[in-house]
């Protein structure tokens, strides 16, 4: 009886915790506390991938989320900080435009989410090695395997990587011209 | 309370209304957010939702072998989501970084060379 | 009949030959160098000259002497093809007349070549004046060798545009260009009436071509002149019961296309142009509006004839019109100043005497025919003399009005003893070239029955041997009234020697026996030598108008003063040509500008151009409205691409769910 009653209890905690956190991500004032919430509503993701018996998948978003994106997302915010970076004032009628489409688009998704094809369905059970099974999906040059999506994500992140030093770095060369004229 | 709490256990709609509300506030946020990389951060909220909806899918729709899913292809495509969200930020706050250097501004809403 | 020679088979030569030389001297020749391009010019129609005169020999040798002489078409090609049986070609026809004015178009255009390279000598525009000569050439044999009235059309307007060009030679003048203008809006309206016409014949020719037998047809166009006067069709025409104001199919077609002859021809009213066209270089004057494109007129009416014949009413228009005009240009050219105009309006008298007489003749008197074919052969030369002698006096004194002219005798010679030939020959008098053919048609007139026309014929002898001479004693006789004329020098020989060559054919041409060669196809042959019933009264008149000429302007110019007070205020309105160019200029400016080209000028500018305005303002706005769209804000753009998707998914939700169902 307990046993299912404490997996309700969590994902309703942990529902209200990300949709109060994420609330605070779209409207915080000051962007660092924005970079906090979104730390917060990822981890809860991660309770939330433990509740669907995905430990694995909790692991990789707490590692590579919360340790790495927003890590990185918090010290980009610390190099360039100003004042108008930490500050965040969005003018009265984007909000109502933006809450419009937003609200439109809950609407149709919670028409569509509650459809009849979802209704009734219960949790299939995991296999037993979840992430052996992972490993070898991602490998696997077969039919139903992701060796090729899986290399093309690791070009992407190298692209990304090189990519992202190359815009990022100062301009020392272009920056004078005026050492070509002599 | 158990008793309560055990005849409303989340079903796939409860599932599929949280993630749908948690990327609703992510476009709100993508929409309404002045500071690029605030939107950049609303853009985060959309994609771990969506993430969630894969593993979603997968638990409640995949087909069944004996002993367990025949597959886990939503838990490889939430790896790959991620994977590509890390990406997505190195370039992003690259660009913002340039951006900055070069306009002293992240503002999207002054950013409007896209009329000319 | 013998076999046709080779000039007879390709007469299209003769049109051809000027109009490649148009085309080299206009666009390859004129700008590497302006002597070559006359060159060129002259060698090219006198070539074309050298081939009619050959051509006229074979013609006139194709029957033994005595009978009529036929009418072929040796040459054509089918150039519209509209329907089984109705189609236009084009081609070459050949009869008398068409061979006569093709001998008179040449020569005269070759000796106003020659007398040009002289008299426009140095000028600008040399080479381009050339050119457009030689267009002229090309369109006025094409119309004169026209087998149907589509070709004859097109050549016509042909003339017209290659008139317009070269009386706007001068086109740094405002005059001349106001004056090129004026000719060709006034000829081009009376062409209007000449479209109307062939459309109106052709419609009708068209049904009855078709209910012919085709057996009956030798191949003939409803539009060719050999289908359309033909004596059945014409009866058929005739027998029409088909009115229009109350006038016959014939009638009215006859009618209209006389209009375009009277514009071609400056009939009066629509004569205003030709006096204003002297604006162009003499010899142009003395080619264009003198010796053949004036003439076209004419000659359409004789080429139509048995349609004008058969309709009867149409004949009696071109007769008063004809009578009406020679009078009243009588009158207006003895109070002119300006040479070329007096020259001008004698040319618009002398088109008058040809109209009358085609208009008094019929088949059962056929000699006004010959006649009026006859006057126009020579009328040519001695006119066309008359304007170069008229070019030779103004290149030496520098200016066209006769009073800052006289003594001109002593100094320049030749151009006095041909220009006095030429105003003989235009005068009538014996055996010069005008005295014969004047007689004819003063004989036809009166042998018609044509009293008051015979009357009026007449009356104009006498004024044109009084005007005409009027200007030869103010310009050759007395004391020099300018500087320039005290002091003048003869022309060059270049200018001379065709001038010699047009004495020589004013003396000569009263000899051709073109009336016994020109005879009205189906008419009997009526031609009797010299009237003399009509000869000595007409001689009489002509001498007393140069005595009187003399007694006036020979001595003392007192005497004109005096006489210009007493005449008084018909003096000034003839010397203002009865200001028939203000009422035109009342008509059309007062009148037809305000009240009609105005209005319709506002409905224009504001109504129609208004909706083509309001068309581009609600364009322009609209684009200002989407314009705004695209603020070039991401997060807009981002809320209408969410809104989008909703809008799609929502719809296509909605289609398959009802789909489904």
């Amino acid at each position: 009886m307990l046993a299912s009653a404490i997996p309700t209890l969590v994902f309703y905690l942990l529902a209200a915790i990300s949709l109060t956190l994420a609330w605070s991500v779209v409207t915080g004032r000051r962007i660092l506390r924005a970079a906090v919430s979104l730390m917060g509503v990822l981890a809860a993701s991660a309770g939330l991938y433990l509740l669907l018996d995905s430990p694995f998948l909790a692991g990789v978003q707490v590692l590579v989320y919360v340790g790495g994106i927003v890590v990185l997302l918090v010290f980009a915010v610390m190099l360039t900080r100003t004042t108008e970076l930490l500050e965040d004032h969005p003018t009265r009628a984007r909000q109502i435009v933006g809450g419009a489409v937003a609200t439109g688009f809950f609407l149709l998704s919670y028409n569509m989410m509650t459809a009849d094809a979802f209704v009734g369905r219960t949790l299939s059970p995991l296999p037993k090695n979840d992430v052996a099974a992972i490993g070898r999906a991602l490998l696997d040059t077969g039919e139903n395997g992701y060796a090729l999506p899986f290399e093309v994500v690791s070009l992407l992140l190298l692209a990304a990587m090189i990519g992202g030093i190359v815009i990022a770095r100062k301009p020392a060369v272009a920056a004078k011209p005026e050492a070509f004229h002599g | 309370m158990a008793d309560f709490l055990t005849a409303h256990a989340p079903t796939l709609t409860h599932w599929l209304v949280l993630t749908s509300a948690l990327f609703a506030i992510g476009l709100y946020g993508m929409l309404t957010r002045r500071n690029a990389v605030g939107v950049l951060m609303s853009l985060e909220l959309c994609l771990n939702a969506a993430a969630v909806n894969f593993v979603l899918f997968n638990r409640y729709l995949a087909p069944t072998a004996q002993g367990g899913a025949e597959r886990l292809d939503g838990a490889v495509m939430t790896i790959f989501v991620i994977a590509v969200a890390a990406a997505e930020v190195v370039v992003g706050m690259a660009i913002f970084v340039a951006m900055y250097a070069e306009r002293r501004t992240v503002d999207v809403t002054r950013l409007d060379a896209l009329k000319d | 009949m013998p076999p046709l020679s080779f000039i007879l088979t390709h007469a299209w030569l003769i049109p051809a030959i000027p109009l490649l030389s148009f085309l080299l001297v206009g666009l390859v020749l004129r700008p590497v160098s302006q002597k070559l391009a006359g060159l060129v010019a002259t060698l090219a129609v006198g070539t074309s000259a050298g081939l009619s005169w050959l051509l006229a020999w074979d013609f006139l040798h194709l029957v033994p002497h005595g009978q009529p002489l036929p009418a072929l078409v040796p040459w054509s090609f089918q150039w519209l093809h509209f329907q089984e049986n109705f189609a236009i070609n084009l081609g070459t026809l050949l009869d008398p007349i068409s061979v006569m004015l093709l001998v008179v178009v040449t020569t005269v255009s070759t000796l106003v070549h020659i007398y040009s390279t002289g008299y426009m000598h140095g000028e600008p525009g040399y080479a381009r004046y050339f050119a457009f000569l030689n267009l002229f050439t090309f369109s006025m044999l094409g119309l004169v060798l026209a087998p149907n009235l589509v070709q004859m059309y097109v050549c016509w307007e042909l003339v017209g545009a290659s008139s317009f060009f070269l009386i706007g030679f001068y086109f740094e003048k405002p005059s001349a260009v106001s004056a090129s203008k004026k000719a060709f809006i006034v000829t081009r309206f009376a062409d209007l009436g000449f479209l109307l016409g062939i459309l109106v014949i052709g419609f009708y020719a068209y049904q009855i071509h078709g209910a012919m037998a085709p057996d009956l047809l030798h191949g003939q166009q409803p539009l060719d002149f050999a289908f359309l006067t033909r004596p059945d069709v014409l009866a058929r025409l005739a027998g029409l019961n088909v009115h229009f104001l109350g006038v016959g199919v014939l009638t009215l077609s006859a009618v209209l296309i006389y209009m375009g002859g009277a514009g071609k021809s400056a009939m009066f009213p629509l004569h205003i142009w030709l006096p204003d066209a002297m604006e162009g270089p003499t010899p142009v004057s003395a080619l264009i509006h003198a010796a053949t494109m004036v003439v076209a007129g004419v000659y359409l009416v004789a080429r139509c004839f048995p349609i004008f014949a058969t309709s009867g009413e149409a004949l009696t228009v071109v007769m008063s019109i004809g009578a009406f005009t020679s009078l009243f240009a009588a009158v207006i050219g003895c109070t002119q100043d300006d040479i070329k105009r007096v020259l001008a309006f004698s040319t618009l008298s002398q088109l008058g005497y040809m109209m009358f007489a085609l208009g008094v003749a019929s088949f059962a008197h056929p000699l006004g025919y010959s006649a009026s074919m006859f006057h126009l052969f020579t009328h040519a030369f001695f006119k066309a003399l008359l304007f170069l002698g008229a070019g030779s006096v103004i290149h030496a004194v520098h200016s066209n009005d006769i009073w800052h002219m006289g003594g001109l005798r002593k100094h320049m010679p030749i151009t006095h003893a041909l220009f006095l030939i030429a105003t003989l020959a235009i005068a009538g008098i014996y055996p010069l070239a005008g005295f014969f053919s004047k007689d004819e048609i003063l004989a036809a007139a009166l042998h018609s029955g044509h009293t008051v026309v015979f009357g009026v014929g007449l009356l104009v002898a006498g004024m044109t041997a009084f005007y005409m001479f009027r200007i030869y004693f103010v310009t050759f006789w007395g004391k020099p009234r300018s500087e320039h004329a005290a002091h003048p020098h003869e022309s060059p020989w270049v200018m001379l020697a065709p001038m010699a060559f047009l004495g020589v054919l004013s003396i000569g041409a009263g000899f051709v026996p073109i009336p016994e060669w020109v005879q009205l196809p189906g008419a009997p042959v009526e031609h009797e030598g010299i009237d003399l019933a009509v000869a000595i009264p007409s001689t009489i008149l002509a001498l007393a108008g140069i005595s009187l000429a003399w007694l006036l302007y020979g001595g003392a110019p007192e005497r004109v003063d005096n006489l210009v007070k007493k005449l008084g205020g018909f003096y000034v309105a003839a010397k203002n040509k009865f200001y028939f160019d203000e009422f035109y200029l009342f008509v059309t400016h007062s009148v037809i500008f305000r009240f009609v080209a105005q209005p319709i000028a506002w409905f224009d500018r504001n109504i129609v151009d208004g909706l083509v305005n309001l068309g581009g303002w609600f364009a322009r706005t609209a684009g200002l409205l989407l314009g705004k769209l695209q603020t070039g804000q991401v997060q807009t753009y981002g809320s209408w691409l969410v809104s989008g998707v909703i809008a799609v998914v929502f719809v296509l939700w909605g289609v398959l769910k009802s789909g489904g169902n």
